[in-house]
């Protein structure tokens, strides 16, 4: 049963690119995401965050979070450093309401400024 | 207009010998957010900098280390050197012969920080520097120690009205986090964003505007 409209949580979309040295996995960054996030906040922490991965194609992804709870969320986004003993780092384009407005907005505008010529 | 649209700068920057660890380092700095940074072995690496992006600025750090009268002595000898002077607070002894010398910029996370060394680093007009690093980098009980530390020194620098200087310290480009995400971390042991902001931009902008060759003191200047 779907839940009433008006308790339904509000969420937010957070847009972030994967700078690494190695090829990562979905399922290898869910693991290390959720890993960062139960070291950082505990089981109740991560339970309010509620976070789970939308899409991730190996270098953009968009990750669901609360909506009051996207400070921490970025926390532990920026807790990566490593998965598989290669070095990661996990920049946040932005933050949506919408899953078509994450990937409006930054994912495709960080890929067209990305393959744009760099001017002289 | 978003606090986040400020110049920022990170003061703990570790350079790495290739040139082109280097260049990509200045880039991932520019993409991730920052104006400019400096940097702990520039003064080795100074030779081909000439390639990097106009708009960035690089200025030079020393790290000050090893005994306290050590301590002392290279704070005397590099004041007058335009660097800026960072000494990391490992012990009390440490942070203490660190702070009472007048013209180090930065003691960077102090173990054991008290109100007699906030009394004398406010005195001197010392910046505590916060390393955000060593949150990303450690896990557990030794995150939880980093934490602790973190929470007693801004409480210290809010009592005695300290300049604050976040840093990731980083050394090399998957290092870097973007401003917005390090006041994210800062969050964690209690830092506003506005705080946060300030210890990226206001702080390490007024650190440069007292390194520059017109300075002479607070209040003072050459008409």
């Amino acid at each position: 049963m779907k839940t009433l409209p008006v308790l339904r949580e509000k969420k937010r979309y957070i847009a972030f690119k994967v700078i690494s040295e190695n090829t990562i996995n979905r399922r290898e960054l869910t693991e290390e995401l959720l890993d960062s996030m139960y070291s950082l906040f505990g089981d109740k922490g991560a339970s309010e965050i509620n976070p789970s991965l939308m899409s991730y194609d190996g270098g953009f992804g968009i990750l669901r979070c609360q909506k009051d709870r996207t400070s921490d969320t970025r926390a532990a986004l920026a807790c990566i450093s490593r998965v598989r003993g290669g070095c990661v780092s996990i920049r946040v384009l932005g933050i949506s309401g919408t899953v078509k407005g994450a990937m409006e907005k930054f994912i495709q505008q960080s890929i067209i400024k990305d393959s744009e010529p760099e001017k002289d | 207009m978003s606090m986040f649209n400020a110049k920022f700068y990170d003061f703990m920057v570790h350079l790495p010998d290739e040139m082109d660890s280097i260049n990509s380092l200045v880039l991932a700095a520019k993409e991730f957010g920052y104006s400019g940074m400096a940097a702990l072995n520039l003064r080795k690496n100074r030779n081909g900098m000439n390639q990097l992006p106009e708009d960035f600025s690089i200025y030079s750090a020393i790290e000050v280390s090893g005994k306290p009268s050590d301590i002392r002595d290279e704070i005397r000898k590099y004041k007058d050197t335009g660097d800026i002077l960072i000494a990391r607070g490992r012990n009390e002894e440490v942070a203490r012969a660190a702070v009472e010398t007048e013209r180090l910029d930065i003691i960077l996370q102090p173990v054991k920080f008290n109100n007699v060394l906030g009394k004398i680093a406010s005195d001197n007009s010392i910046a505590l520097g916060f390393n955000i690093g060593s949150i990303i980098h450690t896990r557990g009980e030794e995150r939880v120690q980093e934490l602790r530390i973190m929470r007693t020194n801004l409480m210290y620098a809010r009592k005695y009205d300290l300049q604050m200087v976040l840093t990731c310290e980083p050394y090399s480009m998957y290092d870097f986090r973007s401003p917005r995400e390090m006041a994210a971390l800062g969050g964690l042991f209690g830092m506003s964003p506005k705080e946060a902001v300030d210890a990226m931009s206001t702080v390490p902008i007024d650190i440069m505007r007292k390194k520059s060759t017109g300075y002479i003191q607070e209040g003072v200047e050459i008409i």
